[in-house]
């Protein structure tokens, strides 16, 4: 391969992480709008929706993939309402350090109830590997495709699902002002639901998406959460449109970055993009209220 | 003392301060009145470098103030009291009190290993005085509870005192009337009145112009950011336009 | 009976780690959700430079400058975020580290681990049996507690809880919130490279597995459980959690049931702080008015 088209490919590649990052961050930046914290539990989100899968393809259910996805997805969605009604709902006005705590607990006992099930060990959906295809010299397989039209889909739907519709415009007027929503006459219950849901299956298809691609573990939540992070960081908090684009930024620089530095440090490019952010960003102190 | 220059501050498009100026030279209380969203505590926010102006420029003692931190305008002596109080929750009352003396020794970490009879010295004085304000504004009792558990009147009233213990050159309080019971409003008017005999300076925004009249020597009034009328409070009471920037239209 | 000594070894370390993350919790309202970064750095350091050679009085001090230099160094970045984005960036760089710790072989030998690392040598007397080790780590606590307590109680200790309970009044009130968030910062990583030292000279052996998000999370449990923002909450906590994860690793059990018993042990710990949070938030020990420092 030549080293133009080997760029490309990496180039290619990082978008694809990016793809998926990006979903991670949409549902990340989502929870942060409409409830105004930091879903530290939300890796887990993704490490189960892939498990989920993993679950209805194995034994006893014995699914093939595409019968095998609604199911796992409804389950994520299950899992991220089930998550509000236990912890996040009783500690809705409690002080952000408990909630962030409790998010941090709730983040253990999911990771580790994976691995109690399944154990600590890398797995795949043991799926035959498809050859890739070429277009113009790049490579891309089967689950590659599915990345980029997924996210496509995926960004459609939430952009027609908050920009068009009455429930959207609701988790909107919620993000800018929980009170005021409330005060309103919004039914505040129903779109912090939905926000959830949309969350929790986004965060979903992207572990998915991301296990078809490479594999599964119960480590691969809290790696997410931080790249998911960084790219809410990038986009500006809160910002769906700002989480897209930093999603893609991040897989681009972890990959082009591995052509510079040891891959073993891969994971590690989203954190110093990060710190840079930070520093450029001036010391602002918050919690100011105004008549 | 202050003195405010052509200062503008915008929010998005609408303009909550806008070209606004005001000297307080050589006044002890003034008030500051105005509507609701006037931008009265946003001048407070830009004064205590909470806020930075658009444009203009703010003066403290003949210095260049606007722009820097809040902790700074604190140590030049301007301490603000906020529109609903802001207390320590989970500090005691005394401990809320002892937090607010200026360039404290026992607050630098080094010092607190070599000067430590001076810190005491410096923590015993202070204590001395914080009992003696808390006892002035009937705190006393309530001393070591925590300042969450004082109810609201007295949330006020403890961050006045908090504000008295900085010896600041100048207070800002922001409504410290508002929401709080007459007998609390009385202490709170007794106070003010009584530091002010003792030389302090107060710039207070109020809504309660029996409060006003009683305490302020000149006010200030701001309609939609713009200061619309200044005066004893008397003539303010009759001033048409202010009249009218109460009623609306 | 050793099981007893290697017990109290174990809370005295955990009890110094604890007390410096309550610093900044506790005190300082800092989310610090990668606590265990600084017990590597204070480990990796002593350990390196006592097996090269170096007394341990010497790696004991570079490894608390080192915890603590680095501290300053991540605060500086970090600070800048409130709250919950301070304890992602946290979060961030402890996994970062454990990184660098696993790649740069050269130095650290990766995921081998740093075997042989000598017992504690002061003045000729050589700190090689359980006794003696408990009475070094009990002497650093004990320290470490009264340097604590002497600080969370000191009008500085006061300005760290005005910047916790409300950063913009304890500027006003003329607090550099900033400054004083550094110093906690600093403060509480440089104890817990304090900790991390007493380990490494304890076990002889450390690998990058040893300071995972495992390890915050349980020394998070300890102070929130035992009480933050209280003195003897973190200690109270280390003994209640030391004795039950370390009883649960000498119970005598069929290996199959071994590999179960950690994850179910973490998801103890995680419902553990869930439940806490949900129903008594402030821990076994209530933070309470009453003391004023001097």
């Amino acid at each position: 391969m030549d080293s133009i088209s080997y760029y490309l490919q990496t180039a290619l590649n990082g978008i694809l992480a990016g793809c998926i990052y990006a979903l991670f961050a949409m549902g990340l930046t989502l929870i942060y709008g409409v409830l105004n914290f930091v879903n530290f539990a939300h890796g887990e989100l993704i490490m189960w929706g892939a498990y989920f899968l993993f679950l209805f393809m194995g034994e006893p259910f014995g699914l093939p993939l595409y019968a095998a996805i609604p199911p796992a997805l409804a389950l994520t969605g299950c899992l991220g309402v089930a998550m509000d009604f236990s912890v996040f709902r009783p500690l809705r006005w409690a002080n952000r350090l408990t909630l962030l705590i409790a998010a941090m607990g709730l983040s253990v006992f999911l990771r580790n109830a994976a691995q109690f099930f399944w154990g600590a060990e890398v797995r795949t959906y043991g799926l035959e590997v498809s050859a890739g295809t070429r277009f113009f010299g790049l490579y891309l397989t089967m689950p590659q495709m599915a990345i980029i039209l997924v996210t496509l889909l995926c960004v459609g739907a939430v952009y027609l699902l908050f920009f068009r519709s009455r429930l959207g415009k609701s988790m909107r007027a919620l993000s800018d002002n929980l009170d005021l929503a409330r005060i309103s006459g919004i039914d505040t219950k129903r779109a912090i639901l939905a926000a959830w849901v949309i969350s929790a299956v986004l965060a979903a298809i992207g572990g998915i998406l991301l296990a078809l691609d490479t594999n599964l573990s119960p480590e691969m939540g809290i790696i997410n959460l931080i790249k998911a992070f960084a790219a809410t960081l990038i986009g500006g908090v809160g910002n769906l449109w700002g989480a897209l684009l930093g999603g893609l930024l991040i897989g681009l620089a972890e990959n082009l970055g591995v052509l510079f530095i040891s891959p073993g440090y891969k994971d590690g490019i989203a954190f110093v993009i990060m710190v840079i952010i930070l520093l450029a960003r001036p010391y602002v102190i918050v919690g100011e209220r105004s008549d | 003392m202050i003195e405010i220059r052509n200062v503008t501050k915008a929010f998005g498009g609408t303009r909550a301060v806008s070209d606004c100026s005001i000297s307080l030279e050589g006044l002890t209380i003034t008030g500051l009145i105005g509507p609701n969203g006037s931008g009265k505590t946003t001048l407070f926010n830009l004064i205590t470098g909470l806020l930075k102006p658009d444009s203009g420029e703010i003066r403290f003692l003949g210095k260049r103030i606007d722009g820097r931190l809040p902790h700074e305008m604190a140590r030049l002596g301007l301490i603000r009291t906020f529109q609903l109080s802001r207390v320590f929750p989970r500090m005691t009352v005394l401990e809320n009190m002892l937090l607010a003396p200026q360039g404290q020794t026992g607050e630098r970490l080094l010092s607190l290993w070599f000067r430590l009879p001076r810190i005491r010295n410096e923590e015993s004085d202070n204590r001395e005085r914080a009992f003696e304000l808390l006892d002035l504004l009937g705190l006393m009792r309530l001393h070591d509870q925590f300042a969450e558990n004082l109810s609201y009147g007295q949330q006020k009233l403890l961050e006045l005192g908090r504000a008295l213990m900085a010896k600041p050159r100048m207070i800002l309080l922001d409504e410290p009337t508002a929401g709080i019971n007459p007998t609390l409003i009385r202490t709170m008017i007794e106070m003010i009145l009584k530091m002010r005999d003792r030389g302090q300076v107060f710039f207070i925004i109020e809504h309660n112009m029996d409060v006003v009249i009683e305490v302020c020597e000149k006010v200030f009034v701001l309609d939609h950011g713009e200061k619309i009328a200044e005066g004893r409070p008397e003539e303010i009471q009759r001033d048409p336009r202010v009249i009218e920037a109460y009623l609306g239209c | 009976m050793d099981l007893l000594l290697h017990l109290a070894v174990v809370v005295a370390i955990y009890s110094i780690f604890a007390l410096s993350l309550n610093v900044e919790i506790g005190y300082t309202g800092l989310f610090n959700f990668g606590h265990v970064a600084f017990f590597a750095i204070g480990a990796y350091t002593s350990a390196l430079l006592t097996l090269s050679g170096a007394p341990f009085a010497v790696g004991l001090l570079a490894g608390l400058a080192a915890a603590g230099v680095c501290g300053y160094l991540l605060s500086i970045p970090a600070l800048k975020l409130q709250g919950d984005y301070f304890g992602i960036a946290t979060l961030g760089f402890g996994e970062i580290l454990r990184m660098v710790v696993s790649n740069e072989v050269w130095l650290t030998k990766g995921p081998m681990g740093l075997p042989g690392i000598p017992r504690p040598e002061i003045l000729g007397f050589i700190f090689d049996t359980l006794p003696a080790y408990l009475a070094l780590s009990a002497c650093m606590a004990l320290t470490t507690f009264a340097i604590l307590a002497f600080v969370v109680l000191s009008p500085f200790g006061r300005a760290l809880k005005a910047v916790r309970d409300d950063e913009t009044a304890a500027e006003i009130l003329g607090k550099n919130a900033l400054r004083f968030k550094i110093k906690s910062f600093v403060i509480g990583s440089t104890f817990a490279g304090l900790a991390g030292v007493l380990w490494a000279h304890y076990t002889t052996f450390i690998s990058p597995g040893d300071f995972t998000l495992t390890e915050t999370i349980l020394v998070l449990l300890i102070v929130v459980m035992g009480g933050k923002g209280t003195l003897p909450g973190p200690v109270l906590g280390a003994v209640a959690l030391i004795f039950f994860q370390e009883s649960v690793r000498f119970l005598r059990l069929p290996p199959e049931w071994t590999r179960l018993l950690g994850p179910l042990q973490q998801m103890v710990f995680g419902l553990l702080l869930v439940v806490l949070m949900v129903f008594r938030p402030e821990g076994i020990i209530r933070e309470r008015g009453g003391r004023h420092g001097d």
